[in-house]
């Protein structure tokens, strides 16, 4: 391959290094916040009476900085990455690329601040008000075209499967925000707005689009990273690329149709919510296709396990993936959903989801890339090792204080006394939560501390780097 | 069609992704604008007035959706604890709708009446003085911040654009008059939309303090009447089960 | 606007609108859109897993990751051990 170092040297890695720094940073403040949250539901002093920091304010600080902030700019900067690595061709337009850099911190920024001074449409992970939106579609588009543009220049005429992936993420993202987002601004000065849908459509518009939004952005856009980092990692190719191929069509195409199974049992027509829970059941098929396809990737190299702390982290995300992916079309069924709807149940879920699969899986691609990015090893092993288990028992803790309180809850509001009343009153299952809440707390500040010190050492990672590329600058001249 | 094409051909990889992706959304969404028995015709249900309508842009605000869900599910516990399961006609003049995915706190869709103004307002400044067990923020600032209405025109008109029947000439007026009745059609009425609400907050005084309009006057405003629109005794039992 | 559309074809009473009539009906547009990307799922299975040179080619791009790798060590540890 005619590929070395002149053709490195051209790739855009400036544009990803920004948005690894900023996912970082995201990433932690959005986790701090999340914890933040947490610790409210516990103790509810630490409210202190402000408008600006109450439990309902800070939730969407807190998703917004995790799925937007950290999730997208992990994305953006592993979709570039992986996009000229597989097509060995540089990123098209260097300026589209920084407005894309730029658009997206923006909207993150605005967005957050947004809320706390109590502009929201309302709508769960779409709430962000019309202004930011419109920044968010211009800066989707010029995503959608940059990463279009430097496919057409790629090397060989087949397209990596990794960037199927992404493709359908951008195009998908892009028409789930579109629709779900269409909304009549009070006044062209203000940001308050109306959505164009009411009632049931609009339900169901916005859980079509809050299902796809953990269908496209996160779970095919990391399937993307997936399918790139584990087999550099691993050292060795997927374990089948045919499965890959089948993977991706099966699975694009379930996901639209789950959407409904958020709203079991609510006034949603009964024939929508039985479909999207049939659904559901099917898509546990491709998703354990990936898994299978993601772990046996590994197969021959077990012993790697024990020496390779950045391949734990992505087979246990996988791990995590799997898991998650049995829960969820288990609670999709009417039956199940029946207890867990409106429970912390669905929190511990996602949460397997976005700290288990998401989370896991871009904290080891990144360890892979960022020494890469500036051609240096990672700065310490030791330290990768203690945020791979401050992480894992972090997420731990979290998922089963959740099933603890989301089960603990559904059971507690659906009692009788043998009477025939109900054996509980409301606030009798709020008392209960209270320990299910701290647990869950010291998990999300285990899983905060571990991702300050990732941080902290891929920056010293950088920092290291560039040291050496002066000495070695230096030593040549 | 070969499939190796579609792996070497960036356009029709895009074009068959977007053609396989738009369908489930398609088939799910797409009929419920056309069923009729989507939403059940069900007398009472009527847009929001002025001072209701900003109670619950507050709601918003404050996101009380994270921890209150509006829609209660046909189980025999959810009967018992909040009373008839929520229809879809009662949420259809809801941009956006409020349906709520959580229940840290209670359901709220038919909050409306069950406490007190008093109670309402004691609640929502100190959650605790009530109820000790509470993990609800504490809403002061709810009572100290003035209600400001001045754009409420504007806020209707965005509404009607949507589709609800905020009237702003005479002939939609008196449509109102002939759907909802003349006490009803009156608080529709975009052109009184400031004297309404000042009215209804004079006349319902929800806060407590007959001097000032506060943000505290339009959330409990909005509080009370939630689920009070369906009359439930003029139906026989069992009636909804044919729209479900 | 697809039921719009069928509803004045459905009144000319041929066969086009008898057939648009069906398709507009989600009753029927619903499962028949199940069963086309049902057949289509199947023929990508069966297009993917036969053939043993489209097998061998389809297999062979699981390497692409590794094509700009000449550089780098073949090994996959990118972690400085600690000292």
């Amino acid at each position: 391959m005619a590929h070395s170092m002149a053709a490195k040297a051209e790739y855009n890695y400036d544009i990803i290094k920004r948005f690894a720094a900023m996912a970082m940073v995201w990433g932690v403040l959005g986790m701090f916040v999340g914890f933040y949250a947490a610790s409210e539901l516990a103790f509810p002093f630490l409210n202190f009476d402000s408008q600006y920091i109450t439990f309902g304010r800070l939730r969407p600080v807190h998703t917004t900085l995790v799925i937007f902030g950290f999730g997208g700019s992990a994305l953006f900067a592993t979709s570039y990455y992986i996009v000229q690595r597989t097509c060995q061709a540089r990123l098209h337009g260097d300026g589209m690329a920084n407005f894309t850099f730029w658009g997206w911190q923006v909207s993150v920024a605005l967005g957050v601040m947004s809320y706390m001074l109590g502009y929201t449409q309302a709508r769960e992970y779409a709430e962000f008000e019309w202004p930011i939106d419109l920044l968010i579609t211009v800066t989707w588009v010029i995503y959608l075209y940059v990463f279009v543009m430097t496919i057409r220049k790629r090397s060989q005429p087949h397209i990596y499967v990794a960037n199927w992936f992404f493709i359908a993420f951008i195009l998908a993202t892009a028409l789930l925000h579109v629709f779900n987002n269409l909304a009549m601004p009070v006044s062209l000065m203000g940001m308050k707005s109306y959505s164009l849908f009411s009632g049931v459509q609009d339900a169901m518009t916005q859980w079509w689009y809050g299902h796809n939004a953990v269908g496209f952005f996160l779970t095919a856009a990391f399937l993307g990273m997936m399918y790139y980092f584990v087999p550099k990692q691993a050292g060795r190719p997927i374990y089948s690329y045919r499965l890959s191929v089948i993977h991706f069509w099966a699975l694009v195409f379930l996901y639209m149709w789950v959407g409904g199974h958020h709203l079991h049992w609510t006034a949603l027509p009964d024939w929508t919510s039985t479909l999207a829970a049939t659904f559901s059941i099917i898509l546990l098929m491709p998703s354990w296709g990936g898994m299978i396809n993601g772990i046996m990737t590994m197969s021959g190299a077990w012993d790697k396990l024990r020496t390779d702390p950045i391949m734990r982290f992505l087979i246990v995300s996988l791990s995590f993936y799997g898991m998650s992916t049995f829960e969820g079309p288990m609670m999709a069924l009417k039956s199940v959903n029946a207890l867990s709807h409106y429970t912390d149940w669905t929190i511990g879920h996602v949460h397997s989801g976005a700290l288990g699969w998401v989370a896991m899986v871009s904290f080891g691609s990144f360890y892979h890339m960022v020494p890469k990015l500036y051609n240096t090893k990672m700065y310490s092993e030791k330290l990768i090792f203690t945020h791979f288990w401050l992480a894992t028992i972090g997420i731990v803790l979290y998922i089963t204080a959740m099933w603890t309180s989301g089960i603990g809850q559904g059971l507690i509001l659906r009692a009788f006394d043998s009477y025939g009343n109900l054996a509980y009153t409301f606030v009798e299952s709020v008392s209960y939560l209270h320990g299910p809440y701290v647990t869950r707390a010291i998990g999300g500040f285990l899983f905060v501390t571990g991702a300050a010190i990732m941080a902290y050492n891929l920056y010293m990672t950088a920092k290291q780097g560039k040291r050496e590329a002066a000495e070695a600058a230096a030593a040549a001249a | 069609m070969k499939h190796d094409k579609i792996e070497k051909n960036l356009g029709l990889l895009m074009l068959f992704t977007m053609v396989v992706i738009s369908i489930g959304g398609l088939v799910e969404i797409v009929p419920l604008f056309h069923i009729n028995d989507t939403i059940e015709k069900v007398d009472g249900v009527r847009p929001y007035t002025p001072l209701e309508l900003r109670g619950r842009d507050i709601y918003q605000r404050e996101g009380c959706y994270l921890c209150h869900s509006q829609m209660i599910r046909p189980f025999r516990d959810e009967a018992l604890r909040y009373g008839h399961y929520s229809l879809a006609a009662e949420s259809k003049y809801d941009h956006p709708f409020q349906w709520g995915s959580k229940r840290t706190g209670p359901d709220l869709a038919r909050v409306g009446g069950k406490y007190s103004n008093e109670w309402q307002v004691q609640h929502l400044k100190a959650p605790r003085s009530v109820v000790p067990e509470s993990i609800m923020p504490n809403y002061p600032w709810l009572l100290e911040n003035d209600l400001d209405f001045s754009d409420m025109a504007d806020r209707m008109r965005a509404l009607k654009k949507v589709g609800v029947p905020y009237s702003e000439s005479k002939a939609e007026y008196e449509a109102n008059v002939k759907e909802f009745g003349q006490d009803v059609a009156e608080m529709l009425d975009i052109q009184k939309a400031q004297e309404n609400l000042i009215k209804q907050a004079q006349t319902g005084n929800y806060d407590g303090d007959a001097t000032r309009i506060t943000e505290m006057e339009a959330m409990v405003a909005y509080l009370q009447m939630l689920g009070t629109l369906v009359d439930f005794s003029q139906y026989d039992e069992g009636h909804f089960v044919q729209f479900r | 606007m697809l039921l719009k559309l069928s509803a004045a074809y459905g009144k000319g009473n041929d066969l086009i609108g008898e057939i648009f009539n069906w398709l507009g009906d989600m009753r029927n547009s619903k499962i028949l859109a199940l069963l086309i990307f049902f057949v289509g799922f199947v023929i990508l299975l069966v297009f993917v897993f036969t053939g043993k040179e489209r097998s061998k080619r389809l297999e062979s791009y699981k390497h692409m990751p590794f094509l700009d790798d000449d550089d780098e060590q073949k090994s996959s540890t990118t972690v400085k051990k600690d000292e």
